[in-house]
């Protein structure tokens, strides 16, 4: 009955590689998904030297060593070399590297990140240099300034983790500077909240003091759309995320909610509920050209698109009896479910590569919701949670490499990101409940 | 003779009335007094207060009436209080304005003091309910009443039809009234999901009270999902009182 991912060097597109490290969960599970091919790098991060010695700089350049370390460390695609084993002197330029010290047996390290930090007519200087220690090769060389302030010095943190991470990770690029936005009850009502892909800057995108939920970004993250009850029906609206401008999509009466857009970035699909039956309609970013895709009683709702092709659309029907994922083409031709087993399926995410349906399934062995995640060519899962309470609502991130989602396993409803092989999960937000993650795309750099 | 007997008869008088006039005088003249015992000072008079706090009551209302007396051995309130002690209060509920005279009697004599009650007429009673037509609303609260679903369903079920026979019965005879179906779920399942059932089970009502000859110009529908639930325990009892869809009075 179930069909577990084989091993995964069986997998045929290979977005995601074992980790050897990983051990499968559950005697019965075959499934590893991995992050990396082959090998993980193994990279040392050397802290950064001051030129200077003002308490500003001192501390400006910790927390950017935090930071940076935090950054590559949740990338995935390291073997970080702990500290501890770093030679006393730490380089600050390339004359100062000793790299007999750098392989030596205890470290080990094939790639080196260090640099030097100062502070520069009011600004924050970063002087920072990616090698591969054995061939000595200089791989990163960047100079990067900031405003000293926290903001500053950890947006700077992030875009250098994100190159090291195209450069050496496997030629996809870094989601540190990435944000997710989410839904949170914190100020007592349901508002939609931004903050950074590691939890911090978490803030108010919406003040309706209403019902604001189901929060999605425009492809180039410089709007987001949600359902909101505040003007009395729950209708469509863009918010702009810079200048915070409100504009309404829809008011064709009934439920209109769970946007996606398109990856070619003109259309957006949603569910409305105007002929009173929630089915999938796509339209222009102006709501014209509305086109129905779904005919069938019960709710069709929560459509996703294929972000490789832009030709398909999963989403959530209840048309069998019980919330089930199904797939159809863009036209709604070709309809399928993609899971036959039962239970009840739900939330899809596409991976941005087009290879995995990420979804929450409370099957009936279970009885819980966990994050499970489809092949979508093989049709073969694989189950990423496993802790007994519910975990919800999956999104990818733009890297395909890692999962937000949220759950309940320390009682409230909060915030989580995780890699896509189900490891290193780590609790984002904390205050009130939080629910409804989406990750933004790449921003422009 | 008859004359002498007269004229003997008036020297007589004349004699009796000269002892007497010079006896009379005789006053004039000091004397030394009789030795006599000191008489005993009178016995001092009684006082007595009497106040009522409040002057002013409400009929059916009570007053407090307060005296002291000094010198009384025997202290009386009328107005049928009776007897009472030298000092105190007691209080009174008269039903008409009162006046209270207390009598205080000792050795030197009695006194009196007095306190007004004033009684004034009760506010007038609340007018009697008088057996007043409900308002609509009131109408409508009662007889259109929420309707419960199972799990994942938006279908009517039985104890739902009856509920939904009532609440049309009312809307037919009241065609003025319009209203809104909320359609609600219980926490399971995903957010999303969740809205399309709430929208479905508002207009699974909605179609069945139009197959009732209910007008779908009247009513607006709208789903909360699980946004909203009446109960927020998770057990199944709970779960099913969140089930619902619910009907509110357009204003």
């Amino acid at each position: 009955m179930t069909k577990f991912l084989a091993p995964a060097c069986l997998l045929t597109t290979a977005f995601l590689s074992a980790p050897s490290a990983a051990p499968a969960q559950e005697s019965d599970s075959q499934v590893r998904v991995v992050v990396t091919e082959g090998v993980r790098a193994r990279v040392a991060v050397a802290d950064f030297q001051q030129r200077g010695s003002q308490e500003e700089l001192e501390r400006h350049t910790r927390l950017f060593d935090d930071v940076l370390w935090n950054d590559l460390r949740r990338a995935g695609v390291f073997e970080l070399v702990p500290k501890s084993f770093y030679p006393l002197q730490l380089p600050s330029q390339p004359y100062e590297v000793n790299y007999e010290e750098w392989t030596a047996e205890d470290v080990q390290a094939q790639n080196l990140v260090y640099g030097n930090s100062y502070m520069q007519r009011g600004q924050f200087v970063v002087e920072a240099r990616l090698i591969d220690v054995n061939t000595r090769e200089s791989i990163v060389g960047n100079r990067y300034r900031v405003d000293p302030d926290e903001e500053g010095v950890r947006s700077l943190a992030h875009r250098l983790a994100d190159e090291i991470v195209l450069r050496i990770g496997g030629g996809v690029r870094g989601i540190a500077s990435t944000q997710i936005a989410f839904v949170s009850n914190r100020n007592g009502h349901k508002e939609i909240f931004t903050m950074d892909y590691d939890g911090y800057g978490q803030k108010a995108l919406t003040n309706h003091r209403s019902i604001s939920l189901t929060p999605r970004w425009s492809l180039d993250n410089s709007r987001i759309a949600y359902t909101s009850y505040h003007r009395g029906n729950p209708d469509l609206y863009f918010r702009t995320v810079y200048d915070q401008r409100l504009i309404p999509f829809s008011h064709r009466g009934g439920l209109t909610t769970t946007p996606a857009f398109a990856p070619d970035g003109e259309r957006i699909a949603f569910s409305s509920s105007k002929t009173r039956d929630p089915e999938i309609y796509v339209s222009d970013l102006r709501g014209r050209q509305l086109r129905r895709l779904t005919r069938a009683r019960g709710v069709d709702i929560s459509p996703v698109w294929n972000p490789k092709s832009g030709r398909q659309i999963a989403f959530v029907s209840g048309r069998s009896g019980s919330p089930q994922i199904w797939i159809m083409d863009e036209d709604g031709s070709n309809l399928r479910r993609l899971i036959n087993e039962g239970g009840e399926a739900v939330s899809p995410s596409w991976s941005p590569d087009g290879v995995h349906i990420a979804f929450s399934w409370r099957r009936r062995l279970t009885g819980r919701f966990d994050i499970y995640l489809l092949d979508v060519v093989s049709g073969r899962f694989s189950q990423l949670t496993r802790d007994g309470a519910n975990n919800e609502h999956p999104v990818w991130s733009p890297d395909s490499r890692h999962i937000a989602y949220e759950s309940n396993r320390f009682g409230s409803r909060q915030i989580f990101i995780m890699l896509a092989d189900g490891t290193q999960k780590e609790q984002l937000t904390r205050q009130g409940q939080n629910t409804s993650p989406a990750w933004s795309n790449y921003f422009r750099r | 003779m008859k004359n002498r007997k007269f004229l003997n008869l008036a020297a007589l008088c004349l004699f009796a009335l000269l002892i007497a006039i010079s006896g009379g005088c005789k006053k004039k003249v000091p004397v030394a007094p009789p030795e006599e015992p000191p008489p005993p000072p009178p016995p001092p008079k009684p006082t007595a207060t009497l106040s009522a706090n409040p002057t002013t009551i409400q009929k059916g209302k009570s007053s407090t009436l307060t005296w002291s007396t000094s010198n009384a051995t025997n202290v009386s309130i009328n107005q049928g209080v009776g007897d009472v002690s030298t000092s105190g209060s007691r209080s009174v509920s008269p039903g008409s304005s009162t006046t209270y005279t207390l009598t205080a009697k000792g050795e030197g004599g009695s006194v009196t003091a007095s306190a007004r009650v004033t009684v004034t007429a009760p506010p007038p009673p609340p007018p009697k309910p008088k057996k007043r037509e409900p308002t609509v609303e009131e109408m409508f609260t009662k007889k259109v009443k929420d309707i419960y679903f199972d799990y994942d369903k938006s279908e009517i079920r039985d104890d739902a039809r009856a509920t939904l026979a009532a609440a049309s019965e009312f809307l037919k005879k009241y065609p003025q009234v319009s209203f809104t179906i909320e359609g609600h779920c219980d926490e399971r399942g995903s957010e999303e999901y969740n809205l399309g059932l709430g929208d479905r089970r508002a207009n699974s009502a909605l179609s069945h009270l139009t197959s009732m000859g209910i007008s779908s110009s009247r009513v607006k529908t709208i789903s909360y999902g699980k946004e909203r639930p009446q109960c927020t325990e998770s057990n199944e009892s709970c779960w099913q009182k969140n089930r619902r869809a619910h009907f509110v009075l357009s204003r």
